[in-house]
């Protein structure tokens, strides 16, 4: 600590201005709460400048691209296509540094006082701010930790390697990978899988540690069988053992279902674990409480271990997402300023920009078993759908989990074109506490994939318009769409 | 600085309900000194501080139900706030941040639904309710706009009602609201743990009599020598020695494992009514202690439960249960299993009947009607019957216990 300095007085601090940081902000801009957001690099954090938004750059490129085969049968013929990795990169800063300035320009506008540099906590209520020669000691009266989560390297993934890479890097790739190999098992390792893909790579997933993918066993049944179809070889429980450069790419050696095997790729991706930014911030000398991972723990305030001090998003436990933090960044405001918010995850939901992409919300049918609840299911082919033929995307379905009991609706999980813009009516009915009836009753645009949700609903009770009845031809009913 | 948890006061404990703090924000506290009252399952426990200090912030509001873990306060430890800190940190190297994660920071989403709308719940929490203490319209569970509003109104009503002493007459052209008692506390304990052993296990009662005559007229005899020893601690003797003779009474049956666990202690449980409801003190070790320890000690835990004074220890691992509710009346009962125990069994009014002897005369006897439930996953009708006909033959010939006795 640096004795007798001068240190300047705050109201609110935030640390790190990332999704959840400026969001945080903005928030106590409008509320009248006068803030400063200490910045180190970039505003708009890994979300903005490296991971999210660059990453549906690329989802988005391969979606358009995997539409060519269907826009030929339109009749529109744009000649051959080809793709140029450099012009998408070009495209992506572009995004991303416009996006960037948006966010600044926003928080100039809310008169949010931005600070660039490193802070540290000098006290329960100091903190100290360095940038080169500089250092500033500032006073506040309410700190926010935003500091957000970094990759870690996998266990047997080599780190001085310019083949391997992590899910910051992958997005910066200067060549499209030849033979691109991706170790992990979420929905950024699928998402950068069926992006390359579709770009023209060839892909090999290496499932790490779990049997399977970790959707409602439908959903990871139909995405097997969609990656199977593409080509794409998933080995399940996998482990990598060791990863060596050659002059041409990577060779991986791993051990998949207790057996060891090789694979030769020329990049390898690798989502790994995330760890929190905390290393320079001292926590522990203040008794900020960590879990073993060191991810700061929160009350339902998101007030940290000192009560003088909050975290949010990444940093903190539970799941590493942008829209928690964003959530997280506004209640933390709130609260500060003596509202009363709260943050639920229970319906936080799963999205997947694959191709075709996933969403699922509340419980698998698997999870309400679990839970000893009496249930309905059914699951609503895409094929079946009007609009679905139209645009060509018939893969995929949406299933529709209910409590027989009180007709109160547990779950909705969808793999299929339209899923992430469906996803928020999903949401929306799980948060409603929504019924059988609440789902069916309302009016559906037609056509839309918006019917398609409508009738999982109403083939719950068998009165799906657009689903041959069972028994008749059950073969061949919806499920003959999936197949 | 202290952080003061909810911790598991009694074995099993899983939440507790914060019913009063002894101290307020800014008070000084030594180590140990009661800060909280807390209700759990069956009683009223005190929660001690860790240490000194200073009342810092106080976290859970009281009325809450909270889960085992949760913080409730904070105490400032005493003197500077430094050498704590350095204290903890020195403490708590392993939690530096380890280079590579050893555990997966997979997200386990808890299913802790509340079936309301996001504004319906925001409108109880402005108003600091617990939705989920807001009893729902809808059979279904889903709490309403309505609903909170009426939760609102009806503990306004109840607090105006107390105030009014008078009835004006055109109160009484209006519809009337019905009363409305907290459903908390022991009340609400009760309603939960009688619920799951009603769910979980398949009741069976069957009813007897027992000739009480002989029983009634040694104790008589017992207190011309002015020894005073109770009918019931008669019964809880020679109900051991039915145990002992039927232990799959004296039993925990162990679904998940498949076995059922026959208890080697034979402890006790007493339903005792008190103001707050139902409590069932425990007789641990009756097998080893005599009818007038065993006498003594249901006199001194009765008291106890009435003046709420039983501490945790004497209200648990209980393997039987026994309800005397002849006292108070009733020929009969389908009492409730106290789970996860197998049987129970209720002791009735004792009358005066005419009796026909073996040599066929009517002579005036005393007789006590009983009722014994139990789980019929466990144990069928016919050792049910022998059982009670075991304890019966020991009341109705109390020389037998005599031959029991080690």
């Amino acid at each position: 600590m640096v004795v007798g300095d001068i240190s300047q007085e705050r109201d609110l601090v935030i640390i790190g201005g990332g999704p959840g940081g400026y969001s945080a902000a903005i928030r106590a801009a409008q509320l009248g709460v006068s803030v400063t957001l200490i910045e180190q690099e970039k505003l708009g954090g890994v979300c903005l400048n490296r991971g999210c938004i660059p990453s549906k750059v690329f989802t988005y490129a391969a979606k358009k691209q995997s539409e060519t085969g269907h826009m030929k049968e339109l009749g529109l013929f744009v000649g051959e296509t080809s793709f140029n990795l450099n012009k998408l990169l070009s495209y992506k800063s572009k995004v991303t540094d416009q996006l960037r300035s948006g966010v600044e320009t926003l928080c100039k506008a809310n008169k949010v006082e931005i600070i660039k540099g490193k802070a540290g906590l000098i006290g329960e209520d100091r903190i100290g701010v360095e940038n080169g020669h500089q250092f500033d000691i500032y006073t506040f009266k309410q700190a926010i930790i935003a500091t957000g989560s970094s990759p870690v390297l996998p266990e047997g993934c080599p780190k001085n390697n310019k083949r391997m890479l992590l899910s910051q890097e992958i997005f910066d790739l200067q060549e499209l990978p030849e033979h691109l190999i991706v170790y992990g098992h979420d929905y950024i390792s699928l998402e950068v899988a069926s992006s390359f893909h579709a770009l023209g790579a060839q892909v090999t997933i290496l499932l790490e540690d779990t049997d399977d993918f970790i959707f409602d066993s439908s959903i990871t049944k139909e995405l097997n069988r969609l990656l199977k179809k593409k080509k794409i070889k998933v080995y399940k429980e996998a482990k990598i053992l060791s990863a060596e450069e050659t002059e041409a790419g990577i060779d991986v050696r791993f051990r998949t279902q207790g057996k060891e095997e090789d694979v030769s790729g020329t990049h390898l991706f690798a989502a790994g674990n995330r760890k929190p930014n905390v290393e320079d911030l001292g926590l522990q000398r203040f008794g900020i409480e960590q879990n073993v991972n060191g991810f700061i723990k929160i009350d339902r305030n998101m007030r940290t271990t000192v009560p003088s001090i909050y975290a949010i998003g990444d940093v903190t436990e539970g799941p590493l997402l942008a829209v928690k933090a964003i959530k997280q960044g506004k209640a933390a405001v709130e609260s500060i300023a003596g509202g009363n918010p709260e943050v639920d995850l229970a319906f936080l939901p799963t999205i997947v920009h694959s191709i075709p992409p996933i969403a699922s919300v509340g419980l698998t049918e698997q999870q309400a078993q679990n839970l000893g609840i009496d249930l309905r299911v059914n699951q609503f082919a895409l094929g079946s759908n009007g609009y679905a033929m139209i645009t060509g995307n018939k893969d995929g379905f949406i299933k529709v989990v209910t409590d027989a009991s009180n007709d109160i609706i547990l779950g909705i999980h969808m793999i299929g074109e339209g899923a992430v813009e469906l996803s928020s009516t999903f949401v929306q009915l799980l948060e409603m506490a929504a019924k059988e009836e609440d789902a069916k009753f309302p009016a559906f645009a037609h056509p839309s994939m918006n019917e398609a949700l409508l009738e999982s609903v109403e083939g719950l009770i068998g009165q799906a318009i657009h689903t041959v009845p069972k028994g008749k031809r059950q073969k061949e009913s919806s499920l003959s769409f999936i197949r | 600085m202290l952080e003061v948890k909810l911790h598991d006061i009694g074995e099993g404990m899983t939440e507790g309900e914060i019913i009063h703090y002894l101290v307020k924000p800014g008070d000084r506290v030594i180590a140990d000194q009661p800060l909280v009252e807390v209700q759990t399952d069956k009683m009223v426990a005190e929660l001690p501080s860790p240490g000194a200090g200073t009342i810092k912030e106080i976290i859970i509001s009281t009325g809450t139900t909270v889960a085992v873990g949760t913080t409730l306060l904070y105490i400032e430890g005493e003197g500077s706030l430094e050498p704590v800190s350095e204290g903890k940190a020195s403490e708590t190297p392993k939690e530096e941040v380890p280079v590579l994660l050893k555990e997966k920071n997979e997200f386990v989403s808890s299913f802790n639904r509340v079936l309301a709308t996001p504004y319906t719940r925001k409108i109880a929490r402005d108003h600091h309710i617990n939705i989920e203490d807001v009893t729902p319209s809808d059979p279904s569970g889903r709490v309403t706009e309505e609903d909170v509003y009426r939760f609102m109104k009806g503990e306004q009503l109840a607090e105006k009602e107390a105030v009014s002493t008078m009835v004006e007459p055109e109160f009484l052209a209006k519809p009337i609201s019905p009363d409305e008692i907290p459903f908390r506390g022991i009340r609400k304990q009760i309603a939960k743990k009688m619920t799951k052993s009603l769910f979980t296990i398949p009741h069976v009662t069957h009813f007897d009599e027992v000739n009480m005559t002989n029983l009634l007229k040694l104790r008589e005899e017992l207190k011309k020598e002015g020894v005073h020893v109770s009918v019931p601690a008669f019964f809880m003797k020679a109900l051991v020695f039915a145990l002992k003779d039927f232990p799959v009474f004296n039993a925990e049956l162990d679904e998940e494992n498949d076995r059922i666990l026959l208890k080697k202690e034979y402890h006790l449980g007493m339903a005792v009514d008190t103001k707050e409801g139902l409590i069932v003190p425990v007789i641990h070790h009756a097998d080893k202690k005599s009818i007038q320890q065993i006498h003594d000690e249901m006199k001194c835990l009765n008291e106890k439960a009435k003046d709420g004074k039983l501490v945790a220890a004497e209200i648990q691992n209980s393997t039987f249960t026994v309800s005397n509710v002849g006292p108070l009346g009733s020929t009969g009962a389908t009492p409730i299993i106290n789970y996860p125990e197998t049987a129970l069994i209720a002791f009735h009014k004792t009358k005066k009947v005419p009796i026909v002897t073996e040599n066929d005369e009517i002579v005036i006897g005393h007789v006590m009607t009983l009722s014994m439930s139990f789980d019929h996953r466990v144990a069928d009708g016919a050792t049910a019957v022998a059982f009670t006909n075991r304890f019966a033959s020991l009341i109705e010939q109390p020389n037998k216990l005599m031959l029991e006795m080690i």
